[in-house]
């Protein structure tokens, strides 16, 4: 057992923190540090950094375009982005369609989507959730028709998806649709990638309760979609999706960022003096610390070409609650300054409220991270995965 | 980095695991609970053939020069069955210390720890309550004839030991001085802890004390005790990580079976997540387990601040599963025939040993 990466990990964390401190757009940094809300360009500018420097398909391998890394270099890069507070990266591409398509599409279809995911030409977004369909995904009821026009064939898309997140930048949307309602509901569901700018879409934002305009409904009339467009085999979509899923789970934890919040958090408490934020302070950190190191459990078993399973449930409830928790304790420490409210249209004044730096969006980050613990399978679907695969209940 | 265990290690495992699954029945641990000494002399034997005594000591001394991995598997083994042998107080803390110092007559008393023949216990506790070792009331006085003059309490598997490593203030230097039980002017009283164990309070008076009984003086005495302690504390800890397994296990067993409103009792998913939130718990006391062996194992400066992090979250965590575990048995969970409220209280005894949860929260914090 050793605790320190080889030094041609830690040569490669070097080259992550260089990048980070070169070629991290300036503008990105200066407006993520100060807390102001980021433009579709500044996080487009952000990803076309990395994609200059190749890094973009940074869990891809090498003949798809992607880096190649091992499990410890991702770990590595994921967690040096936390550290250095950048903006989360964008993960309906490069993390969740495009495995689907190097894995299960045909090769024009290779051809045609993944260098526009690899260079953030395109921006994707994730057709999922319904309103009728949740934690119960399975049930959806967006339908698509195949119907034979001029020569082609397309599928006619009729339905709604909901809590689409960032769809109003989005060029195109993977969807999970029914294509058939008459057997189990797991085996009438496809795969299929839809042009955002296709007639008969409209995305409506939903206003989340920190103000922010972050998902989206989608609605699909008529939409007709070339049938080309189909992930694999008609009905097989709910595999594709399971396997998107079990892809996602690693580096939800978000360690790195955590960490960095953390650090404030302790001064904070210090200079405050408050000797009971000072206790939960360490309570917190302490729990970080757990969570680094079952992190670092799961990617030593992967190294040794072990398959974490659905241990790595425990990273998403963890990383979320601990997520969360750093919020709640910046409200806290944040006192009866927490309550001026910043949002995306300012103070409604011109000037910011006089209370310390980090008062200014402890409340807004608070109310946005209630979601961490609803999306990605809520926790409680988690604890359902681990009772029935690691429990055996 | 490799959180991974050697092949080595891993067969160290096995060993234990098959000892444990066919020679420590619970039933037959309820048995020797009740005797004088509270554990089996003929499994203590077994450990001394099997090497175990001899796990941590260096090859100098007779050992096999293993250290906190391997002794975290061992405890973490002895945990989920509950395994009453006094390991902690003779081979981890005295033999820490015998084995570190430079007593010269310490090669005897080791060979006769590995071998199983005689058992020594460390006096460090007084009743200062704030585990505090370092504020020794325990006087020794004199120039030539020195004479010991105090009391020591809590001290681990004291009605067992023929020698007491006990710590005294001579003239505000510390040292450590080893006294067998029958010396003159010592007298003992000894107690069942709530877990079964036995524990002691030893009074000194006017006890002789010749030079060459000391172990270590001053700053090495100082950091010796530390040492051991924090040792003890990665030991208890791990034991405690093995108990939280055991724990959920047998929990999930139970409600399997375990049949109301006409079926099995696991059915019901507010029950169901309480066993994943064990589950939870147990893992990520596991991972601050790993942190700190190999803090330890590598000696880095972070040792001291880790084993705080994990006997903090190993304090609350411990409680919290052996609690929901007796729930989630229902009335069987608080009878004394099942094993169940038996790791309870272990985790409350573990919790209270080198420092409780709230006490290593705050030296976490300040370290």
């Amino acid at each position: 057992m050793e605790l320190s990466f080889s030094s041609k990990d830690l040569e490669f964390r070097d080259e992550v923190r260089d990048f980070l401190a070169n070629e991290y757009p300036k503008h990105v940094k200066e407006k993520t540090e100060n807390g102001e809300p980021l433009t579709r360009e500044d996080i487009v500018d952000w990803h076309k950094s990395l994609s200059a420097k190749g890094w973009m398909g940074f869990n891809w391998p090498v003949e798809y375009g992607g880096t190649g890394w091992t499990p410890a270099q991702i770990y590595i890069f994921q967690n040096e982005l936390g550290l250095a507070g950048c903006p989360p990266l964008i993960p309906f591409g490069v993390s969740m369609v495009g495995p689907v398509i190097y894995t299960f599409g045909n090769q024009e279809q290779k051809d045609r989507f993944l260098p526009d995911i690899l260079n953030f030409d395109t921006w994707w977004c994730q057709g999922y959730s319904e309103p009728g369909s949740g934690s119960d995904l399975a049930s959806l009821k967006t339908k698509a028709e195949l119907v034979h026009e001029d020569g082609k064939d397309y599928y006619v898309i009729n339905g709604s998806k909901t809590w689409t997140t960032l769809a109003q930048n989005a060029d195109w949307i993977f969807c999970l649709v029914r294509t058939d309602s008459s057997g189990k509901k797991q085996e009438g569901i496809s795969f299929l990638l839809i042009d955002m700018k296709s007639p008969g879409i409209e995305v409506k934002p939903i206003i989340t309760i920190d103000g922010d305009h972050e998902v989206n409904s989608v609605f699909f009339t008529d939409v007709k979609v070339p049938a080309e467009n189909l992930i694999g085999e008609e009905g097989k979509g709910w595999t594709y999706a399971k396997f998107l899923l079990a892809h996602e789970r690693f580096g939800i934890a978000g360690v790195g960022a955590s960490k960095r919040q953390l650090e404030r958090l302790k001064e904070i408490s210090k200079d405050l003096g408050d000797d009971d934020l000072i206790a939960k302070v360490s309570q917190l950190e302490i729990d970080i610390m757990a969570l680094e190191f079952t992190e670092l459990r799961l990617l030593s078993a992967l190294e040794g070409g072990g398959n974490p399973g659905a241990e790595s449930s425990i990273l998403k409830i963890k990383g979320t609650e601990i997520q969360q928790r750093l919020t709640e304790l910046y409200v806290e420490a944040a006192g009866e300054f927490a309550i001026p409210y910043g949002g995306p249209d300012g103070y409604g004044s011109n000037v910011k409220p006089n209370g310390p730096d980090y008062t200014n969006d402890a409340l807004s980050k608070y109310l946005n991270m209630r979601k961490v613990t609803i999306y990605g399978g809520s926790n409680e679907i988690q604890k359902n995965i681990i009772s029935k695969f690691v429990l055996g209940v | 980095m490799n959180l991974n265990f050697s092949d080595e290690q891993n067969l160290l495992r096995e060993q234990i695991q098959k000892f444990c699954n066919s020679d420590y029945d619970f039933y037959d641990r309820e048995d020797f609970i009740n005797t004088e000494a509270g554990f089996d002399p003929e499994k203590w034997k077994l450990f001394a053939e099997q090497g175990w005594l001899a796990m941590p000591f260096s090859s100098e001394s007779g050992g096999f020069d293993f250290g906190p991995i391997e002794l975290s598997i061992l405890f973490e083994e002895f945990g989920k069955f509950l395994v009453l042998e006094p390991y902690l107080s003779n081979v981890v803390l005295s033999g820490y210390i015998l084995d570190n110092s430079s007593f010269d007559k310490k090669n005897d008393f080791i060979a006769k720890l590995i071998s199983g023949e005689e058992q020594i216990s460390l006096a460090y506790m007084e009743q200062n309550r704030n585990y505090d070792f370092k504020n020794i009331t325990c006087l020794l006085e004199g120039t030539d004839s020195l004479s010991l003059n105090g009391t020591k309490n809590l001290v681990l598997n004291g009605s067992n030991a023929d020698h007491y490593l006990v710590t005294t203030n001579h003239n505000d230097v510390t040292k450590i001085v080893l006294v067998s039980k029958d010396t003159s002017g010592l007298s003992i009283n000894n107690f069942k802890t709530v877990d079964d164990r036995r524990i002691s309070q030893l009074n000194f008076e006017n006890v002789e004390i010749n030079a060459d009984q000391i172990v270590a003086i001053g700053d090495e005495a100082e950091q010796l005790i530390k040492d051991a302690i924090n040792y003890g504390t990665l030991c208890v800890s791990a034991e405690a990580v093995g108990c939280m397994e055991s724990c959920y296990l047998k929990t999930v067993e139970y409600t399997k079976s375990r049949e109301q409103f006409g079926q099995p009792i696991s059915n019901f998913q507010v029950l169901q997540h309480k066993m994943v939130d064990m589950f939870i718990e147990a893992e990520l006391c596991k991972s601050l387990l790993y942190k700190s062996m190999i803090d330890m194992h590598e000696k880095n400066d972070s040792k001291y601040r880790s084993v705080s992090a994990l006997k903090s979250q190993v304090g609350l965590s411990g409680k919290k599963v052996g609690e929901d575990a007796v729930q989630l048995h229902g009335g069987m969970g608080v009878s004394e025939e099942m094993s169940i409220g038996h790791y309870l209280k272990r985790f409350i005894s573990i919790d209270s040993q080198f420092g409780n949860s709230h006490f290593h929260l705050k030296k976490f914090n300040n370290s």
